[in-house]
């Protein structure tokens, strides 16, 4: 067998590693997500607790004064849980009562289908990451903006939970190309999502975690000197996003239930 | 037998027409909120449950607490609780319509509820949830009419009844475990993350439950020559009394595991509670009214002299009403989200549409049950006269 046809059909893996020492916190990605994914603003965003945002960058301090005080972004997409062992057990998905959030086995990343969801918000109480979001209100587009909508992207309504979807609908892109060019598998460049091509630092990769080619196997895997790993990990939800470091106080911050030890490298 | 919920006394009708009242206010809110959303709810990103999935647990325990007259009578032929184990079916009938209704202000997009049934989930405990309640209010309201309808012909209930009958008890037991199960699966909720999640809720079903029932009795005692017995009284406020023992228990095992392991996730919502967490406290004055109370109604409860007393028993029940509601209508639900598990607090507290709709499902179980009970209190009345 060719290397070719052994990746033919293969499930994919697909994640995310984000650079926490490139991010400067300029929010492009959250930007570029919601012109993407067609998320709305509503005229008074001051309250976030009721914005959505898909990709939400966090800041955290490590607590010291001038001039010991530092500083760290943590871009937060959807983690895409697999659950233990990668059976589909994600938090979200074993609890929709309504087959709205659906574990895809093809390439790993957790659907959300808002025209089935009926808005019991069980999904929210389950993600641990706070990578779902309501529909508190109904979507409004400030006049104009509306003639900017994503065609690849289903809108949502009011009362439906929504997330990040990897830019899903890119990847069916890719696919339709492939298939008319009569290749079976897609290139690393053909599916980036929007938040990746947007970050002018440079600090998320993406691609499929399994394949040795793509960028992200490599930064997903263990370093000299670096911090790799996941939110909340001892939960063992299994998430596709890394994040790395080679700070010890970002590593710990980004965690605070391993405040109090000490980080090993 | 439904004519008998039409004519009544002035203060019946009056009654009905204040509940009416109540009802429409909250039936007004709730058109607001379903035209405007759920953002007129204080609900948020990080507490994504409040008041009304709170009254849903308080409600499923009130529900369950019918079984603690029909066990007794079915399983150990205590016979003072004959002429009682109605109210208690119809009090699961009116408490379990609550809890629908309860879940249906609570979704976002509620004309897509029945999809809960077309497309079944067996993944879900919401959907295990939604099966055993309606169970639940299908056998009560079928076994409450149709021993209703036995004794006004004077005859004895019938065998398939009795079936039914026993099929409930383990019902009751099962709404509760499965609605605790909703909250004590979820990764990264420590508060809600414990194994003895449905030994407490039932626990405190089967004390909150009896005890708005005795309450209810005790009026009806009063106000329409209803007659029960004092030995049926007395033993039910025993079971409530043991009821509510184990429910503090149980609560202060939830205490020595956090505090003594030292844990911080297993601490933090408690210490949020009862303390409040990185300068939050909404709930502080709350928890500790629903301690003192707790203690207040089993001083009152455990030494049988205060127990017997009639004076002293409403002022017991009502506070021992009061402690369970505040620790599960308000404490259990909200702090099981904060903190959250990104360690950040976020509070909550119901906004008025949110307060007026709840008041007005609470209305629509006072109807049920003033109806019911109206019906049921008639017919014995008959069949007293009768023989």
């Amino acid at each position: 067998m060719t290397e070719a046809e052994k990746e033919t059909g293969r499930e994919k893996r697909y994640g995310m590693v984000i650079d926490l020492d490139k991010c400067t916190g300029c929010g492009a990605c959250m930007v570029a997500c919601m012109a993407e994914n067609n998320v709305t603003a509503r005229p008074d965003e001051t309250d976030k607790r009721l914005s959505i945002t898909w990709m939400r960058v966090y800041a955290f301090t490590n607590g010291k004064d001038f001039p010991d005080a530092r500083i760290c972004y943590l871009p937060r997409p959807c983690m895409h849980c697999a659950g233990k062992g990668g059976h589909g057990h994600s938090p979200c998905v074993s609890v929709c009562p309504a087959v709205a959030t659906d574990y895809n086995f093809e390439t790993g990343i957790v659907s959300q289908i808002p025209t089935r969801c009926f808005g019991c918000r069980y999904c929210m109480a389950a993600c641990p990451y706070h990578a779902r979001y309501f529909n508190w209100f109904d979507p409004v587009w400030p006049k104009g903006l509306e003639m900017a909508i994503n065609p690849d992207v289903s809108l949502r309504m009011r009362g439906v939970v929504e997330k990040c979807s990897f830019c899903f609908h890119r990847y069916q892109r890719a696919k339709d190309k492939a298939f008319y060019e009569k290749r079976a598998e897609i290139e690393e460049a053909e599916y980036q999502t929007a938040c990746t091509q947007a970050c002018p630092a440079g600090a998320i990769a993406f691609g499929d975690l399994d394949n040795e080619k793509h960028a992200v196997y490599g930064l997903s895997r263990k370093q000299p000197g670096r911090h790799v790993f996941r939110l909340l990990e001892r939960l063992g939800t299994n998430p596709k996003v890394y994040y790395a470091t080679s700070h010890d106080w970002v590593r710990n911050a980004a965690d605070r239930t391993v405040n109090d030890e000490k980080a090993a490298r | 037998m439904l004519d008998k919920a039409i004519s009544g006394s002035r203060t019946y009708y009056m009654w009905l027409a204040g509940l009416l009242g109540v009802i429409g206010v909250g039936f007004g809110c709730y058109l607001y909120q379903l035209t405007n959303g759920l953002g007129v709810t204080g609900l948020s990103r990080d507490v994504s449950w409040g008041f009304y999935i709170a009254q849903l647990t308080y409600l499923v325990g009130v529900a369950a607490s019918g079984v603690m007259l029909v066990l007794p009578y079915y399983l150990h032929n205590h016979k003072v609780f004959g002429k009682i184990t109605i109210l208690g079916e119809f009090m699961a009938v009116a408490a379990i319509m609550m809890c629908g209704l309860f879940v249906l202000v609570d979704l976002g997009q509620p004309m897509r509820a029945l999809n809960i049934i077309l497309y079944p989930t067996p993944n879900s405990i919401l959907f295990w949830d939604m099966l055993v309640l309606n169970g639940y209010l299908l056998l009560n309201l079928v076994i409450g009419w149709s021993v209703l309808q036995a004794e006004t012909k004077g005859d004895t209930v019938e065998k398939w009844v009795k079936v039914l009958i026993y099929i409930s008890i383990p019902f009751a037991i099962s709404i509760h475990t499965v609605t605790a199960f909703l909250y004590a699966g979820l990764p990264g909720r420590h508060f809600w993350l414990t194994a003895i999640m449905a030994a407490r809720f039932l626990s405190s079903a089967f004390c909150a439950g009896p005890a708005i029932l005795l309450l209810i009795i005790l009026f009806l005692r009063k106000a329409v020559k209803f007659e029960v017995k004092d030995e049926a009284v007395r033993s039910l406020a025993v079971i409530i009394t043991y009821a509510m023992i184990i429910n503090i228990f149980f609560l202060g095992l939830e205490f020595f595991t956090a505090f003594y392991s030292q844990i911080p996730g297993h601490m933090h919502s408690f210490i949020y509670l009862y303390k409040g967490l990185d300068g939050h406290g909404k709930l502080v004055p709350w928890m500790w009214a629903s301690s003192i109370l707790a203690v207040f109604c089993l001083a009152l409860l455990i030494p049988p002299r205060f127990r017997r007393n009639e004076k002293l028993l409403p002022v017991a029940l009502v506070s021992l009403v009061a402690a369970t509601w505040i620790d599960k209508g308000l404490g259990l639900v909200v702090a099981g989200f904060i903190p959250n598990p990104l360690d950040h607090v976020t509070e909550y507290a119901p906004t008025l549409p949110e307060l007026a709709i709840s008041l007005g499902i609470y209305a629509i179980g006072a109807l049920v049950v003033t109806v019911l009970y109206k019906i049921a209190v008639e017919v014995k009345k008959d069949a007293l006269d009768h023989h």
